[in-house]
């Protein structure tokens, strides 16, 4: 298949659209990226997926959401849940897994887990504070258990180690880094 | 095998990708990005491909550019605060030649990404805008371990103890600190980054700024960032203030101005001119043009 | 009132590259011909292709005519080619022994199986002028090709050999070949973390500049460090790369590369089951060039005595020392990029210097 003839969310410069704009919001969490005129229908976690994934990185579907074909696609190594470097899980599940965390050395090993919702605006409100924003700004997220800002904490409890965190519902994403500090819910 | 051609063309017959990278040392760019913005000065390494401009000229400032830049991006390069020093002009002509669509710009407040070498623009920047620095020397530890596997220790757990003596030990000799560019600051209470070679001057430019920086190192292999809003304290004892470049004339006590646009605030180039006299102007060059553009349309 | 902006710096660029142009047209002779360099300079341009790490002859010698004869910048062309190339597969590990030998010897033994066999060498040649070599035309080429042509007798010479060392490991002198699965270290797509594998340490010398590799290999031999190294083999020839098939998996050839391989043999030291064997170091790189095989083979051998030793007690045996400074491109590139304009930097410097100055100006005037 000739690159011209790849599916919108496979070629190179929606890549780079899209890396631009989770770039933006990983910069200032709390802040929404719309990546709709990028998708063609396709599921915004997806799309972060294919801006980073490739045959050197190692994913764990935890949702199942994932066909063979974006498999394919996508390129990527399956491993368990602890050995992943990326990690796709669904927000009303409660997250029961230990996932990579970095070390004191190399905290950038800690994964980066992709988590399903079904909105980032009509939830309860969250208050974030630290690195990227300005005094402290607001996220609502949706379908996103109480149990994972749970995790999260325990997960980011010894920076510089921890997980990063994009949020997506179908069309949007945001960005938790595991430097941002989480009140409310 | 993966079915997309990792050449990533976009027209038909090309040689070269859009961006001269491969979409997999790209993608790499891009996840260390990612990382390094997410944990906010610490140098992330990475691959680093051999760009056509030598190690040393900009390779990691490069390789970051060109993970970014898209067709509808435009793009500045400047070393030394100009457009048209010889390094800037070179790497802005391979940009030019790589990324068709992308459109360069000598003026800063019309730039989404802006590569630099030693100087930050003294226009500040807005939350649109990406600042990419050329970075030779990552490792503001450097100066007191050699060996890279203690580096990486000390970072890990916030041990800079001997950077702190090497200051003290300046002090004891001189009564200054007389580290004058890549001055170390401390990033958001943790990591302590080398902000490259900026000077003095430009390093309270870092702190709680609207746009973003990232740092590339193309020898060494490490990527880093500072986010906006972001907290870049450099270094210093409680009874010693962070000094910068006064441009203050010995003996007349007077700061001395740029002599094309007149500013008394800008950082400023020193140089001997023809006769001998010695001159000073802006080191950034869109900063005095604009000034003088102002001037102008109100004279 | 109108100012002039001062511009230039994009102009003086175009002037110098047709500057270097010029520079190489102007006189009397004739343009050079790819084939005159790898032919007739084929050291040189063996140079080329291992420090830029791409088997491409042709290329290499486009780079050395383009780069004016600069080895440096040479394979810095090859090594920047490389780097947008796509990554297409991976073969197997190769085995010399497959090897179409031109060149082989050993300095351990009087005699090794299949003969030493000395090659087009320099070695025992006198450094003395040949006069009659500036003043050479096609005819002289056409006579020298037929003398050597003319008689020879039909090949009686076996194209591969075996390895002198397997005789050292048939005796149990040198320990034997251990089986390793580990994927081989990809230092084009992982940077030097340290500590690194062997792979990684034998792939960055590999392509690693050869002056670089002498010096610090020459320390060792002189007495910074205790390689006392025995040449096991030194041998030189065509191997055949095989790639797997696109389809099938089979490995087909699909060409032949020149490789320089020296096998050094050094200090005994105690294998666990406490009976002591002699130790291997061991260098190989594209093209013909055997001082660059055989530092590598002491640094490897360097690094690796440190390595288990848990000592290191000179800087060609630690990994980072020797590993971080022989790449070509990179010391180059960062030797180079202190002509760049460091203007901002060094009022930086006077601006310290002057603050300096002055708190000893204020000490030295202090009332007592």
């Amino acid at each position: 298949m000739s690159v011209l003839d790849l599916p919108r969310l496979w070629r190179p410069e929606t890549h780079q659209a899209l890396f631009r704009r989770i770039l933006d919001v990983a910069a200032r969490p709390g802040q929404i990226a719309d990546l709709s005129d990028l998708l063609d229908d396709r599921a915004a976690a997806l799309a972060a997926l294919a801006t980073f994934c490739d045959n050197t990185q190692m994913l764990a579907d935890l949702t199942g959401a994932l066909s063979d074909t974006d498999l394919a696609f996508l390129d990527v190594r399956t491993a368990p849940v602890d050995q992943a470097g990326f990690i796709l899980a669904r927000g009303a599940e409660a997250p029961r897994f230990a996932p990579r965390l970095g070390t004191l050395d190399a905290p950038e090993g800690g994964a980066t887990i992709v988590v399903m919702l079904d909105s980032l605006t009509d939830g309860t409100p969250l208050t974030l504070t630290g690195p990227g924003i300005a005094a402290q700004a607001g996220l609502s997220p949706s379908g996103l258990a109480p149990a994972w800002l749970d995790a999260r904490a325990r997960w980011c409890a010894d920076f510089p180690m921890g997980v990063d965190l994009v949020l997506a519902d179908q069309t949007r994403l945001a960005v938790l880094p595991r430097t941002t500090k989480i009140k409310g819910a | 095998m993966h079915p997309v051609d990792t050449m990533g063309q976009t027209r038909e017959g090309a040689t070269y990708g859009f961006a001269f990278l491969d979409e997999d040392a790209k993608r790499e760019l891009r996840r260390a990005i990612f990382k390094a913005v997410c944990i906010p000065g610490h140098q992330v390494p990475y691959a680093s491909r051999e760009m056509p401009i030598a190690r040393g000229f900009g390779t990691g400032g490069m390789q970051l550019t060109l993970a970014l830049l898209g067709p509808d991006d435009t793009c500045k390069v400047i070393d030394q605060g100009a457009d048209d020093s010889v390094n800037a002009a070179n790497i802005r002509n391979f940009f030019a030649l790589t990324c068709p669509g992308v459109t360069g710009t000598l003026r800063t407040e019309a730039a989404s990404v802006i590569q630099t070498r030693h100087r930050i623009p003294e226009l500040p920047l807005r939350a649109d805008q990406i600042l990419v620095f050329q970075v030779p020397y990552p490792d503001p530890l450097v100066v007191v371990e050699a060996n890279a596997a203690k580096r990486r220790r000390m970072h890990g757990r916030a041990d800079y103890a001997r950077l702190w003596v090497k200051l003290y030990e300046d002090m004891v000799a001189f009564d200054e600190i007389t580290i004058s560019h890549r001055y170390p600051t401390r990033i958001n209470g943790h990591y302590i980054i080398d902000p490259s070679p900026i000077p003095r001057f430009d390093v309270p430019k870092l702190h709680q700024a609207e746009c973003l920086y990232l740092f590339g190192a193309g020898r060494e292999k490490r990527i880093y960032a500072v986010p906006p809003h972001t907290d870049a304290v450099p270094i210093t004892f409680n009874d010693v203030a962070f000094a910068v470049e006064n441009f203050r004339d010995k003996t007349t006590g007077q700061r001395h101005v740029c002599r094309r646009c007149g500013a008394d605030d800008s950082f400023l180039d020193e140089f001997p001119d023809n006769d001998g006299a010695r001159v000073f102007q802006c080191s950034d060059a869109a900063w005095c043009d604009m000034r003088l553009d102002r001037r102008e349309a109100a004279e | 009132m109108a100012y002039v902006a001062i511009r230039g710096g994009a102009d003086a660029i175009k002037g110098s590259a047709r500057l270097m142009d010029a520079l190489r047209a102007m006189g009397q002779s004739a343009p050079l011909e790819l084939d005159q360099i790898e032919r007739q300079m084929p050291l040189l341009h063996s140079k080329v292709l291992s420090e830029g790490s791409l088997y491409h002859p042709r290329l290499a010698s486009l780079a050395l005519k383009q780069s004016l004869g600069d080895s440096l910048e040479a394979a810095f062309f090859l090594r920047a080619y490389r780097s947008t190339k796509p990554r297409l597969g991976e073969t197997a590990p190769h085995d010399t022994r497959t090897m179409r030998v031109v060149r082989r010897v050993s300095a351990a033994f009087k005699d090794i199986p299949g003969g030493q066999m000395l090659g087009a060498t320099p070695d025992y040649l006198h450094r003395l002028f040949r006069f009659d070599l500036m003043d050479e035309g096609p005819e002289t080429f056409d006579q020298i090709t037929r003398d050597w042509f003319g008689n020879r007798p039909n090949g009686e010479t076996p194209l591969t050999f075996p390895k002198v060392l397997d005789t050292l490991r048939a005796e149990g002198l040198l320990a034997p070949l251990a089986d390793s699965d580990e994927a081989p270290f990809d230092i084009t797509r992982e940077p030097l973390i340290f500590p690194v594998p062997r792979s990684a340490q034998l792939a960055t010398m590999a392509r690693g500049e050869t002056g670089g590799l002498l010096a610090l290999a020459y320390s060792n031999m002189r007495g910074y460090g205790d390689v006392h190294p025995t040449v096991g083999e030194l041998r030189v020839g065509y191997v055949p790369v095989m790639v797997p098939h696109p389809v099938t998996g089979k490995p087909m050839e699909a060409g032949e590369v020149l490789v320089t391989e020296c096998e050094i043999v050094a200090m005994f030291e105690k294998t666990d089951d406490g009976a002591p064997v002699f130790t291997l170091g061991y260098g190989a790189c594209f093209g013909h060039n055997e001082v660059k095989a055989i530092a590598m083979a002491v640094l490897d051998r360097a690094i690796s005595v440190a390595k288990d030793k848990g000592r290191i007690a000179n800087p060609s045996e630690d990994p980072e020392f020797v590993l971080l400074h022989v790449d070509g491109i990179e010391s180059m590139g960062f030797c180079t990029h202190y002509k760049m304009p460091h203007y901002v930097t060094f009022q930086s410097d006077m601006d310290r210097l002057r603050a300096a100055r002055g708190k000893a100006e204020e000490a030295a005037d202090a009332p007592r």
